[in-house]
């Protein structure tokens, strides 16, 4: 038997203003979005530490009642044990290929994120490395995001994108976005009438990408330039987050390192 | 046309052409789109030294990943999407990632990280076709790497141990092998009739599972599980391959032996098929469907000029 959603249910993140960095931001709001779309009320909660704090290691989680899940994958699990879910609606066919599109934007759009932020090396000196150290005290904050690049780049050499150049890291990102504009076409979701998980993912990249001054405008122009892309997010954006005015999930008041959807 | 295109690629073994995932790939998508590929299986020469299979040599371009491979094809005019909608070109590559993000573990690891599979097969077919003294290194390079592949990208917490790690992959392995099932459906191939990129990639990543020997299978008993992925590999083999499958033997002192080796495939494939076929069999013994003549002529393992007779 589920047991209600609790009305203290808490989102944690890294700190917005100074330290989130563009694939964490991506995945939070892509929670935030699939929660807002089961309509169960979750308070975001910043905090410098949340990496460390999540069971997983990665931002962002959410801590409900006494059980604290990480990621968007297992969050939509633990969702659906407490009887919300939104994909329930979809025949076989149709979770397959929900599975396989959420599958190519992790495979494709975070880690060009991710190669973004710690592998293109304009970007990590000007962006990442102040960002992702700001709340703690010199050196620490070099050592941290020195061990995080690190990390990064080893997974990268991994898979395979150690070799890749921007421009191609680009060409996939575009790759990725035209596939996503083709499959959703004219219509308001992915899977027509009802937004499922795979449309909470698709806007908490894109919108976040959309919407991050980075270096270059390159990654935001590949994504604008599919029109039904924008305007989905656009409306996932009225349609979910504009009737709360609350400081810290409002997506309109950003500062300095975003700048308004247009 | 151009001088023709050489790929060279992992060879073959078990009734397979490659038992690299990606060199199968990329062989299967060439027959589909009608490329002119001379395959050159690598046997016992140092032409790979980095071991960075599949590559294609055209000319004067070296290309070396199969995703570039099947671009360069297409862009030369080999193109097996040709009748694709957008949709399912977009469809395409979210079923690819879906193939590299939740079977690849899996399958590496079954390959490569599963010791009695390692030991007993993986480590000794490779190193018997890479030359002295890379083959005492090579194989344990490939091994490592997988090993670092899963560990970096599905290793990390709330997954604290190998074993853990490697329940988890095998559960989502046999999860994209439902969906994959379930997408399949009843067709004979995932956009119809005619097959693409999408089926070249999954006949790559599925055909070694399927149908190499290995000791410790729970991913191959799985697969066995789902008839039509069964067909749709089997199918492929017996269309696009079987009229090549031994047209290749290796060079060298074991062409004997493979030939034998390969012949006794056959051979056990017919006895499958004859099986199935009982009663008009006995019926006809000069029935024209290729199988039952090639199992009566093949005697030294030269069986080309029967299979010529039975190309459609």
């Amino acid at each position: 038997a589920a047991e209600p959603w609790p009305e203290n249910a808490a989102l944690y993140q890294q700190l917005k203003e100074e330290q989130i960095l563009l694939s964490d931001n991506a995945s939070s709001l892509a929670v935030q979005a699939f929660l807002q779309m089961c309509n169960l009320p979750i308070r975001v909660i910043c905090r410098a530490n949340a990496e460390y704090m999540s069971p997983s290691g990665k931002v962002p989680f959410i801590h409900v009642g006494n059980q604290v899940v990480s990621e968007l994958g297992p969050i939509v699990q633990f969702v659906k044990a407490k009887g919300h879910s939104l994909s329930d609606g979809l025949d076989e066919v149709q979770k397959a290929e929900m599975k396989a599109y959420m599958e190519l934007v992790n495979n494709m759009l975070l880690t060009a994120e991710l190669y973004l932020q710690w592998c293109d090396d304009v970007t990590v000196e000007e962006i990442t490395h102040p960002r992702y150290g700001s709340p703690y005290p010199w050196p620490l904050n070099r050592i941290l995001s020195y061990q995080k690049q690190w990390e990064v780049r080893r997974k990268m050499k991994a898979i395979g994108w150690a070799g890749k150049t921007l421009e191609q890291v680009l060409e996939d990102v575009d790759q990725c976005c035209h596939a996503l504009s083709q499959r959703l076409g004219t219509q308001p979701y992915f899977f027509n009438k009802q937004p499922t998980e795979l449309d909470a993912l698709v806007f908490g990249h894109l919108f976040t990408i959309l919407t991050t001054q980075l270096i270059t405008d390159e990654l935001s122009e590949k994504v604008k330039n599919y029109s039904n892309l924008t305007a989905f997010c656009r409306r996932i954006e009225q349609q979910y987050f504009e009737g709360h005015e609350k400081d810290s999930s409002t997506i309109a008041g950003r500062s300095s390192k975003r700048s308004l959807l247009r | 046309m151009a001088a023709p295109m050489e790929l060279s690629c992992w060879g073959g073994d078990w009734g397979l052409p490659s038992l690299h995932p990606e060199s199968l790939t990329v062989m299967a998508y060439a027959k589909f789109s009608g490329a002119p590929l001379r395959v050159n299986t690598i046997n016992n020469s140092w032409r790979t030294p980095k071991a960075n299979l599949p590559v294609l040599v055209s000319e004067d371009i070296v290309i070396s990943q199969p995703a570039k491979i099947l671009n360069f094809l297409r862009r030369q005019k080999y193109n097996a999407d040709y009748d694709l909608s957008a949709k399912q070109g977009a469809d395409t590559l979210a079923y690819v990632a879906l193939l590299e993000e939740k079977l690849l573990p899996a399958l590496l690891h079954t390959f490569w990280i599963e010791a009695e599979n390692y030991c007993s097969v993986t480590k000794p077919w490779y190193a018997s076709r890479i030359a002295f003294p890379l083959s005492l290194y090579l194989p344990g390079k490939m091994s490592r790497e997988a090993l670092n592949r899963i560990l970096l990208t599905k290793g990390g917490p709330p997954l604290y141990s190998l074993t853990e790690v490697e329940a988890q992959i095998y559960r989502d392995a046999k999860e994209c092998l439902n969906l994959l099932s379930k997408r399949l459906g009843t067709s004979q191939f995932f956009f119809g009739y005619t097959p693409t990129t999408l089926d070249a990639f999954v006949f790559g990543f599925l055909a070694p599972i399927y149908k190499v020997c290995f000791p410790r299978v729970q991913l191959q008993e799985h697969l066995k599980q789902l008839p039509n992925l069964c067909r749709f590999c089997d199918d492929i083999l017996t269309c696009y391959f079987k009229l090549t499958v031994s047209g290749h033997s290796p060079a060298g002192q074991d062409t004997a032996d493979a030939n034998l080796q390969k012949l006794t495939q056959l051979v056990n494939k017919e006895s499958n098929l004859i099986e199935k076929m009982d009663d008009s069999l006995r019926k006809s013994p000069q029935h024209p469907p290729r199988k039952l003549t090639t199992l009566k002529l093949a005697a030294g393992g030269e069986e080309s000029s029967p299979m010529s007779r039975l190309s459609p």
